[in-house]
């Protein structure tokens, strides 16, 4: 007998042997597929009628080894909130979406006169649900589903990208680049990225001529260039084979000293994957392109969206999270419709981070009197006055060491 | 996807979702419950292009091959399998109780290769395709199909000593070159 004979023969055994599945594997399928459509334009109707679907396929769904699963599977409470941690240490969750990673930031001098921000995140162990130091990256993006983070190395801009398993905590592939990366976004979908190529470091920064923060010395740094932009185009990587493809986004010649972009200026999938959009420092504010990398107008079903709020639209498309909307001693953010900018809705929150669900958005907020820079991850909801702290309150001001900032995801 | 569409994934899956598990146990060596998760998520991805797809079979397939492959979306953590009975027992002959034995060797050490290592041996030896047809399954060349299979058959007979009594495959007498992608770790 040859090997490849008995590799066959006990191939063949071995799937002789098993028992069929279970009956209801199609409902189980659909189920969890309408779970992870997170950012369809379903009706209201059919997303209501998901949500409770949801509800009533858990016991199916769990019906696995528990050890295998991830804790964001393992724990499908609506909402986990832990008010008494900041910076947070467990899982923390509301809806269909939940806090993926959280970085602090802080300033190391590289020379005499230059310094660079360097990132250290803090991502979910998927085995654990607990957010642990890892030091290796300089950017992380957590793919929809969070099994799976896209991740850049330290030195930027990177010359490969990472995916990152979060359930081992193993890098499970490299996706080498041709141009240096020094940004990565998931498509909503989670199938492809968008890398934003820059020809150096666009996070460099150099000594300031003047005492920045009024401490009487002049040891501040700040952003090295604002006449020049770095950025060079985006990659599209199709994240199953590992495929990428560059285009070139000339950055506009500066015409009164400054370009219109940030040093730093990324760019991230539109809310349906069509295009890409990047964020203008001066007025209209956003431009879209398409995959070739020309410019388009802005899609109607986006036309009020700002690249400024984090949220952007509701996962039924139909709203869109709006800037703050609040006075100077009360928090409040608007929810608009993005089609026609109108505001819809006036809400708690002082910064509205991510959608929960097409009536529930993770914001920071404050404690009424206290500093504008102690605010807690809170959930809101449209049409009610009432907050929910999900963390503790961060502590120091803008910019601080230690300041924990939250990367979010959709479980 | 609308009523209809529903109607006929649930007639496809209730009719061949036992046939597509067997193979999806295969490509996860053995591991069951990762065998229905890869089978689920393959069968998610169908679901999303249900009415455009002609072949729902070999397009089911075609994603359990490719998502095991490039398994970023489905890493388990590696788990000791329990086989019946210790790899180091195995005899020489391949029929009588002996040959069970040595089908068990051969399972235990099917779930150590790694996924791509095993997924081509299921291509061409249980689903008994041609190293071209695998080779456009899997998007690659007849060559890293070829090199796979012999790396991957040398990789058994490595994990399995028992496997020495056992003649050379014909794959196994091909040279071997390695067309694969590097993959590069930490």
């Amino acid at each position: 007998m040859n090997v490849d004979e008995l590799v066959r023969d006990s191939l063949r055994e071995q799937a002789a042997e098993q028992p069929p599945l279970a009956p209801g594997f199609a409902e189980r399928v659909l189920t969890v597929r309408r779970r992870r459509r997170t950012r369809s334009f379903a009706t209201v109707a059919a997303a209501t009628a998901a949500v409770v679907a949801v509800a009533v396929a858990v016991p199916l769904l769990d019906s696995g080894k528990d050890e295998l699963r991830l804790s964001t599977e393992m724990n499908r409470s609506d909402i986990i909130a832990h008010p008494d941690q900041s910076p947070p240490r467990d899982l923390i969750a509301a809806g269909d979406v939940a806090l993926a990673a959280w970085f602090t930031v802080d300033t190391v001098k590289t020379s005499k006169d230059t310094a660079v921000p360097v990132r250290t995140y803090r991502v979910l162990d998927q085995e654990t649900g607990k957010y642990v130091k890892d030091t290796r990256w300089s950017q992380v993006a957590v793919a929809p589903g969070m099994r799976t983070a896209a991740v850049l190395e330290k030195d930027l801009p990177a010359r490969r990208i990472g995916l990152l398993d979060l359930l081992t905590g193993e890098v499970e592939r490299w996706i080498p680049v041709d141009r240096g990366v020094a940004s990565v976004e998931f498509s909503p979908d989670g199938t492809r990225l968008v890398a934003t190529t820059y020809s150096k470091n666009p996070d460099l920064l150099a000594r300031a001529a003047n005492d920045l923060d009024g401490d009487g010395k002049k040891n501040d740094f700040m952003r090295e260039e604002w006449s020049k932009s770095y950025r060079t185009g985006f990659y599209i990587v199709d994240v199953d084979s590992g495929g990428t493809e560059w285009t070139e986004v000339p950055v506009e010649e500066p015409e009164n000293g400054l370009v219109i972009v940030n040093p730093r200026q990324d760019f991230s999938f539109s809310d349906d994957g069509k295009l890409v959009r990047s964020g203008l420092s001066t007025e209209s504010y956003d431009q879209y392109y398409d995959l070739k990398g020309a410019e388009v107008d802005k899609p109607a079903a986006e036309k009020y969206l700002t690249w400024l709020v984090k949220a952007g639209l509701s996962p039924n498309g139909k709203l869109a999270a709006g800037d703050f909307a609040g006075g100077a001693k009360t928090t409040a953010s608007e929810i608009v419709d993005p089609r026609t900018g109108k505001r819809l809705h006036k809400i708690p929150g002082q910064q509205l981070l991510a959608w929960a669900d097409n009536e529930r958005l993770v914001a920071w907020d404050i404690t009424a009197g206290d500093s504008e820079f102690h605010n807690a991850l809170v959930l809101v909801t449209i049409g009610s006055d009432k907050t929910l702290r999900l963390s503790g309150a961060r502590k120091g001001d803008d910019g601080a060491a230690g300041r924990w900032n939250p990367v979010f995801a959709t479980r | 996807m609308d009523a209809a569409g529903q109607e006929s994934f649930r007639e496809f899956v209730a009719g061949r979702s036992s046939a597509l598990l067997k193979t999806a146990v295969l490509l996860s060596g053995g591991d069951r419950h990762a065998a229905e998760d890869l089978l689920q998520n393959a069968l998610i991805k169908a679901a999303g292009r249900w009415q455009r797809i002609d072949e729902p079979e070999a397009y089911v397939r075609r994603i359990l091959y490719r998502q095991q492959v490039s398994r970023w979306r489905l890493k388990w953590r590696r788990r000791e399998l329990t086989v019946a009975e210790p790899p180091e027992s195995g005899g020489g002959a391949a029929d009588g109780a002996a040959g069970v034995e040595l089908r068990l060797v051969m399972r235990g050490a099917l779930a150590r290769l790694t996924a791509r290592q095993r997924t081509v041996l299921v291509l061409r030896y249980f689903e008994d395709l041609p190293e071209g047809d695998v080779a456009r399954i899997l998007g690659c060349s007849v060559g890293t199909v070829r090199s796979t299979t012999h790396r991957s058959l040398a990789r058994l007979r490595e994990l399995a000593p028992e496997l020495a009594a056992l003649g050379p495959a014909p794959a196994e007498q091909q040279p071997s070159r390695d067309f694969s992608p590097v993959e590069v770790r930490p």
